[in-house]
């Protein structure tokens, strides 16, 4: 996975969110999965449409206070652990 | 908007045929209920447009479409030797409440009371969610008996009216096994000392609630019966997460009703506080265990 590639949220996924957090529902597999507060905002992102993972990495690095070399490797992890779960997929950009 | 949601009502018809053996059928199940133990409860089964539900040596169920919306029309075919009360409660507490949540309804798996104060005045009502044998019934009937009626002992029928839950009365009957009823009520009753559950009827002794109550607090019992005494709030995520394996699904194929039912429950979390129950399963701590759930509803 790199910081080049573009991600959309799964149509088969439903999310709410509870507290500042969120959670997401695969409907297809009926798995739960839950996301703290930077997931969630990475979430938001990608259900407006699909980006990058540059793209909100730059926007994160706007939003909170870390360094971007942290918000890269942190966002690269969440996107694995969700692509790996098949919320979200891969999308052409 | 009208946001009265109950179900029950598309169920209105029902066919009780002769008994029958439960012959293999000809479709894999697309969905299964199994107890913490591993025992299949529940087989869901397509049937053309509708479907067909086996409880293994009870019964089948067929539910057809009536082409009255989200109506269908049951069929049981009981085993033979099947007692009726079982046909009866799997109706009552397995395919209402799946038919109710398929209408849009919101039905979970869990027994509630109605709290009352030093005046006999009703606050509220708490439920319990939990799995099958996890203590549900056992607990109502400890509350019920201290003076707190007990409003259903299985299924959890929530009615939404101007931003408040009503969890509404279901039958006045609490179904205990041999051990749960003799602690509960002493040796009054003639009880078989059997692996089912048996119905005692509500009463002086074990008050019934027959009217709605407010849903103010949800209980969702721990798996670990050995677990100490212990009430902890559930964050709004993970009461969610903590809730949705207990409502009931009759489809867990139909995207549509999946995504509006978890959007029902994410409400609900949204108006109701939710808290972890664990407690041991051991009736010398059953006072204790009251103590403490009383003492957590009336704490803000």
């Amino acid at each position: 996975m790199q910081l080049s590639d573009t991600f959309a949220v799964s149509q088969d996924v439903v999310d709410r969110e509870l507290g500042g957090e969120v959670v997401l529902l695969d409907l297809s597999s009926g798995l739960y999965f839950g996301l703290g507060s930077v997931g969630a905002r990475v979430w938001e992102m990608l259900s407006q449409k699909p980006r990058t993972l540059r793209e909100l990495a730059d926007d994160l690095e706007r939003e909170f206070d870390a360094p971007i070399e942290r918000i890269e490797a942190d966002l690269l992890e969440l996107a694995q652990a969700l692509r790996e779960r098949e919320l979200i997929i891969e999308s052409p950009g | 908007m009208n946001d009265d949601r109950h179900g029950g009502g598309p169920f209105n018809e029902w066919d009780l045929r002769e008994p029958r053996e439960q012959s293999d059928l000809p479709s894999e199940p697309y969905d299964r209920w199994v107890s913490p133990d591993g025992v299949c409860m529940a087989e869901f089964h397509r049937r053309g447009e509708g479907f067909l539900l086996r409880f293994p040596d009870q019964a089948d169920i067929a539910l057809d479409p009536n082409g009255q919306g989200d109506g269908f029309r049951g069929t049981g075919w009981p085993i033979p030797g099947c007692p009726s009360r079982v046909v009866r409660n799997l109706l009552t507490n397995a395919v209402l409440p799946v038919l109710g949540n398929h209408a849009g309804g919101l039905f979970l798996h869990g027994s509630a009371v109605s709290i009352h104060d030093g005046t006999g005045r009703s606050v509220g009502a708490a439920a319990f969610l939990g799995l099958s044998r996890g203590g549900k019934t056992t607990l109502a009937g400890a509350l019920a008996k201290q003076g707190h009626p007990f409003l259903t002992e299985d299924v959890i029928d929530l009615r939404r009216r101007d931003g408040t839950y009503w969890l509404q009365p279901k039958t006045s009957k609490l179904r205990l096994f041999a051990d749960s009823a003799r602690h509960l009520l002493g040796t009054g009753p003639e009880l078989s000392d059997n692996d089912e559950k048996q119905d005692v009827e509500g009463g002086s002794t074990l008050p019934f609630a027959s009217e709605p109550v407010p849903l103010k607090r949800i209980y969702v019992l721990g798996t670990d019966h050995a677990a100490p005494l212990e009430i902890a709030s559930f964050p709004p995520p993970a009461a969610l997460v903590a809730l949705l394996p207990h409502a009931f699904i009759l489809d867990v194929e139909d995207k549509p009703r999946l995504r509006a039912h978890f959007s029902r429950m994410a409400d609900l979390i949204d108006s109701v506080e939710c808290h972890a129950l664990d407690y041991p399963r051991d009736y010398a701590e059953l006072p204790r265990v009251t103590e403490a759930i009383l003492a957590s509803f009336r704490a803000d």
